[in-house]
């Protein structure tokens, strides 16, 4: 009986997904675990671990194609003997690879389970097969042609070994590009959203023409978002139909954060390995409001109902070469602020090498954004369905202001702006949960403890 | 004008250069009264005399010794290996003397060591060396390899002229091959040290070799052609100290696929050095990884079927040249 593999959830604002691309083939001997298929729904690409070791039986949905989470996208024959035969005659041939080590372990107990015709170059054949698999096979040179080309690596079927992407690939693919008018390829263009069906709850359903293909006059480009920005669109224009977006902004004096951070940042550095900056003292604080307004970390449902959330799972931006992500950082509350600085140097570092996992995805419950990074000093940010806010912390800059005794003096300051979901909270409940976020971060000392 | 093989160009290049410049003079064992083991001294000793065709004891360390100490006194001496094998006796004078003498002294040491090296002749284990890596990576020293007739004269001619210890492996495979008869230019000639030569022009693959696997190469090319389609460039390095670095670089970023091959043992080989300077400088052009053919890290065997199944040819080298073509 063949094992169904599902389209996955990654994250809940999601509630279908697409296949981005076959990992594996029809026939093709899979590990329990190993990469199967990757699956790009809202903000990331993530590849599907395959849940059992077997040969991949069928593919069900195709690339490109969109499917409701929970939906059998594959189905996985677990029989030993059947896979062990298939990836025989699919293996390049003995001399394709060196034979790996940690390959070869796992050959042997397969070897055993299907040891009963007794082909003694199964053994030779096998790990050239698990050693040579890797996510995507494409040469170093067909990754630059196509970066340079801005082509999008999935638009491409590879005819080297193992159905690698190589230059002659590429070349067709341009040449084929510039052969066909700039017709046909914005109707492609076109389809990709098309295929991703806009939530809109509460919008009327009115049938959608088609748009009219885009001309562009002789001074202008046109250019095909990548899926990433598709998705970034998609929920971006989503986040904003569902709910109505209000924007409240607190300042925040950060002086003594910033002068402790001045002295203790190297050290803390050199001695932990990892940095620290202003953004766990935020975390740690938007920890402190949500004790205080339950609310904001909790979601509108579609049947009018607030869903409270007990554990406090804080999104973190991270803005990557691909684009933007938002990472879970789980029960944020539970880490002291050193504990939130590793745990987020951990995950940007995971995210910007591309190795954020379906987990990473999911289950985030509020998002702190920092903007600030890039200098901006107030922003609007839009909420990252189905949450009820979102927070930004602008730049930490020094001005003049009026403090006790009505004296002037020059002091670290920093905007705290929070959109919130106008369905859940109001002005009230916003400002009480930023003005406890910013009780906390003034009530440090010059002497902080950050374990 | 006759045609001349490989080894009577070697045999012009030091007549033509002895008659040249009083300071160039022979030295080794046997070269003098018997015409060398190969004969490509044969008649010089009778031109130019005992004084400047000197035969030698049997101690390759004192030929080479005596080379250096005659260079540096503005000799420009030619030592004779009677097999290139026997080189590792006088290892000492050449990477301790030779190599270094202009770096702490100012004195230069313009002289050639010279031998016949390489397999293929059922030699066995002692008579079939191909060293060019140990001497390649000692600074200071250059290391020339002819594949052709013109380029034997020519580039003896151009070690003999330069100033620094130059190693002259001549191919003794090569020596006499009929096929490798040429005629030479009339004129006086020189092949310079440190430009590789393309002797095939193609865009699907470079071969990079030197010596007489340069023929092998030439030979699976053509197969490659006619029965692949594969438009295959052959480039013969020629001197791998100084590598033509230019060259290399310029065919293997237009054809973006790189195939190395030598007849020296693969490991710590000239292709490991072309291998690691190709991934470091042209990693985002290449295609296929870069892939060598060369002899096993083996001894060199005596039984002829094991000496076949030892050394790179043409056949070997198809097979690895396809799997990177389909890569």
């Amino acid at each position: 009986m063949p094992t169904p593999v599902k389209m996955p959830r990654l994250g809940e604002s999601v509630a279908e997904g697409t296949v981005g691309s076959w990992l594996k083939q029809e026939g093709d001997w899979v590990e329990k675990d190993e990469s199967l298929a990757e699956i790009i729904t809202d903000k990331i690409n993530a590849e599907l671990p395959s849940p059992v070791a077997g040969r991949l039986a069928k593919i069900l949905v195709q690339p490109d194609q969109t499917v409701a989470v929970g939906v059998d996208i594959a189905l996985i024959e677990e029989n030993a003997d059947v896979a062990a035969s298939q990836s025989v005659e699919a293996a390049p041939g003995p001399d394709a690879a060196p034979v790996e080590s940690p390959a070869r372990a796992n050959v042997a107990v397969m070897d055993k389970q299907s040891a009963s015709d007794g082909n003694g170059s199964k053994a030779a054949v096998q790990p050239s097969r698990v050693g040579e698999e890797e996510r995507q096979r494409i040469s170093p040179l067909a990754r630059r042609l196509a970066r340079e080309h801005g082509i999008d690596l999935n638009d491409i079927a590879g005819t080297g070994t193992g159905g690698r992407v190589r230059k002659e690939d590429i070349l067709a693919y341009i040449e084929q590009q510039q052969a066909a008018p700039a017709v046909p390829s914005y109707a492609a263009a076109a389809q990709a959203p098309a295929t991703q069906p806009v939530y809109t709850p509460a919008a009327p359903s009115a049938p959608k023409a088609e748009p009219a293909p885009t001309v562009i006059g002789p001074d202008e480009e046109l250019v095909t978002p990548s899926r990433m920005r598709l998705a970034i669109a998609e929920h971006m224009v989503r986040s904003k139909r569902t709910s109505p977006h209000a924007t409240t902004v607190v300042e925040v004096d950060m002086t003594n954060i910033a002068k402790w951070l001045e002295k203790n940042k190297e050290d803390f550095k050199r001695r932990e390995g990892y940095s620290i900056s202003y953004v766990p003292f935020v975390m740690k604080a938007v920890c402190e409001g949500i004790r205080k307004v339950p609310t904001i970390n909790s979601s509108w449902t579609e049947d009018n109902k607030i869903i409270i959330k007990k554990r406090i799972n804080l999104g973190m931006a991270v803005a990557t070469d691909a684009g933007l992500v938002v990472p879970t950082l789980y029960d944020t509350d539970q880490y002291t602020i050193a504990g939130l600085a590793k745990q987020i140097a951990a995950i940007a570092q995971r995210a910007r090498s591309n190795k954020l996992t379906v987990q990473d995805m999911q289950n985030s419950t509020f998002v702190v954004n920092n903007p600030g990074t890039f200098g901006t000093i107030i922003s609007v940010p839009i909420i990252n369905q189905p949450h009820a806010g979102i927070l930004s912390m602008d730049a930490v800059v020094k001005r003049p202001v009026v403090i006790e005794d009505d004296a002037i003096a020059v002091r670290y300051m920093m905007y705290l702006c929070l959109s919130f979901d106008h369905r859940i909270l109001d002005g009230a409940g916003a400002g009480g949960f930023l003005q406890a976020v910013r009780t906390k971060l003034q009530s440090y000392g010059r002497e902080i403890d950050v374990y | 004008m006759t045609a001349v093989t490989y080894l009577e160009a070697i045999g012009q290049a030091i007549r033509e250069e002895m008659r040249r410049d009083e300071a160039v003079f022979l030295l080794g064992e046997d070269v003098g009264t018997y015409g060398g083991a190969f004969k490509v001294s044969a008649g010089l000793m009778e031109e130019f005399g005992s004084e400047r065709v000197i035969d030698t004891p049997m101690a390759e360390a004192a030929i080479i010794g005596s080379a250096v100490g005659a260079a540096i006194m503005g000799m420009r001496p030619i030592a004779e290996m009677q097999f290139i094998d026997f080189i590792t006796c006088g290892f000492d004078q050449i990477v301790n003397m030779a190599s270094k003498f202009y770096w702490r002294s100012g004195i230069p040491a313009p002289m050639v060591i010279r031998g016949p090296s390489g397999g293929g002749v059922k030699g066995g284990p002692f008579h079939s060396a191909s060293p060019e890596a140990w001497f390649f990576h000692v600074p200071g020293i250059k290391v020339v390899v002819p594949s052709t007739t013109y380029d034997a004269k020519g580039l003896l001619k151009a070690a003999i002229r330069d100033n620094n210890p130059v190693l002259y492996l001549e191919h003794k495979l090569l020596y006499r091959l009929p096929e490798l008869r040429e005629e030479l230019p009339e004129e006086d000639y020189t092949v310079p040290l440190g430009k590789a030569i393309t002797r095939r022009a193609g865009e699907d693959m470079t071969i990079l070799t030197y010596g007489a696997m340069v023929h092998q190469c030439l030979k699976a090319a053509q197969t490659l052609e006619q029965e692949d389609d594969l438009d295959v460039e052959v480039v013969d390095l020629r001197s791998l100290m100084p590598l033509d670095r230019e060259a290399i670089l310029e065919s293997v970023k237009r054809t973006n696929k790189v195939l190395i091959v030598h007849e020296d043992t693969l490991t710590g080989g000239i292709g490991a050095e072309l291998a690691a300077m190709l991934a470091e400088d042209l990693f985002e052009y290449l295609d296929g990884p870069i892939t060598r053919v060369a002899a096993p890290d083996a001894p060199f065997p005596y039984a002829p079927p094991l000496e076949e199944a030892y050394l790179p040819n043409a056949e070997k080298i198809l097979a690895a040249a396809r799997k990177l073509a389909a890569y």
